[in-house]
């Protein structure tokens, strides 16, 4: 990690060393975009329903992946507007919860950030900002957030319009998209930073496995809330136990 | 154009969930105990998104004996865990999978 910055706190003009460690420390977890962009854009090309520029410029309109994958599917399979629309915000609802996460530590931070990041703040780079220090300069996090922003936008504008200009091409055998849950799986373990932690993510991953054929996401959410609540009720249990230890 | 539409609109209630507290700035202020909740939504969403996709159509019945996306999911896990670094995670996790499956495992 770069040095903090040691400018006054309402001095946020453009920092590169922060923008670059936001940049190679988005590279990896921003890999695994390439191929399920990939996937994105060709389904697109495949789908006659989707005209191919609409299908591409939602690259950037939606951007994000795996409730792209859902709209495609189910325009593909002639779904009304409402249901897309709707199937898309369950799958996006759980960044209500990561834009009420990272609010106190964008404390100060000036409304062109607000816009623009509001727009960034995918899984990853809310994973990223998560593992940041709390006490971080607003300066540093604001710079290496739009580092790690815009090479996931580079990353997957380019991989949608790879698939949507050159179609299926990349063998099904090797298995290039298993890099997405591999890249959950890593983003899961980075997250977990004590034993209530262990026990969201336990529950979290057993929900969303039961309620897997729940309509429109509605799984997903489910298993959210249920890790969330099991995690928060953990950690008030763990620290009765140890006030209790303490007292005795 | 309906179409165009379409994707409009997810692009505003995906862009609307993500401002949604941001957007608000410092006027916006949840009670102390769901500020302390929401440091569980990652470990939570990242393990629900992670384990159906790992499990895939076979289910349960993928864990025993363990498919290679399974075997290469839990040495991905153990990388990470150990490193700390995504992109050796990666290496890693790939390489088994393709390993394993070229095993026949």
């Amino acid at each position: 990690m770069p040095e903090p910055s040691t400018t006054p706190p309402d001095d946020l003009s453009f920092e590169k060393r922060w923008f670059r460690h936001g940049i190679l420390s988005g590279l990896p977890l921003a890999a695994p975009g390439l191929p399920f962009g990939f996937v994105v854009g060709f389904l697109v090309d495949e789908t006659a329903s989707i005209n191919n520029l609409a299908g591409w410029a939602s690259g950037f309109i939606v951007f994000a992946g795996s409730s792209q994958l859902a709209a495609v599917e189910l325009l593909a399979d002639d779904a009304s507007a409402l249901v897309v629309i709707f199937t898309v915000f369950l799958i996006n609802s759980r960044h209500i919860m990561y834009s009420a996460a990272m609010n106190p530590r964008l404390t100060g931070a000036p409304t062109w950030f607000r816009v623009l990041g509001s727009y960034l703040l995918i899984d990853q780079a809310f994973a990223l900002a998560e593992n940041q220090p709390e006490d971080m300069a607003l300066r540093d996090r604001i710079w290496s957030f739009l580092g790690t922003g815009a090479t996931f936008w580079v990353i997957w504008i380019a991989a949608v319009t790879l698939g949507v200009v050159v179609g299926n091409v990349i063998p099904e055998e090797w298995s290039l998209t298993f890099s997405v849950p591999i890249l959950f799986m890593g983003l899961m373990v980075l997250s977990i930073k004590n034993q209530p932690g262990v026990i969201a993510a336990i529950i979290g991953g057993c929900v969303a496995y039961v309620t897997r054929d729940f309509p429109q996401g509605t799984g997903l959410l489910l298993a959210i809330a249920c890790g969330v609540t099991g995690g928060t009720l953990a950690e008030t249990r763990l620290e009765s136990a140890e006030e209790t230890a303490e007292t005795t | 154009m309906r179409i165009w539409l379409i994707f409009i609109g997810c692009g505003l209630v995906t862009y609307f969930s993500r401002g949604s507290f941001i957007l608000f700035g410092d006027r916006v202020k949840l009670p102390e105990t769901i500020q302390r909740s929401l440091a569980y939504v990652a470990p939570a969403t990242f393990a629900a998104i992670m384990v159906p996709a790992v499990l895939g159509n076979e289910g349960l019945a993928s864990l025993v004996p363990p498919t290679p996306e399974v075997g290469a999911i839990l040495i991905a896990a153990l990388a990470v865990w150990k490193t700390r670094n995504m992109a050796i995670a990666l290496a890693i996790g790939m390489v088994s999978l393709w390993l394993l499956q070229w095993l026949g495992l």
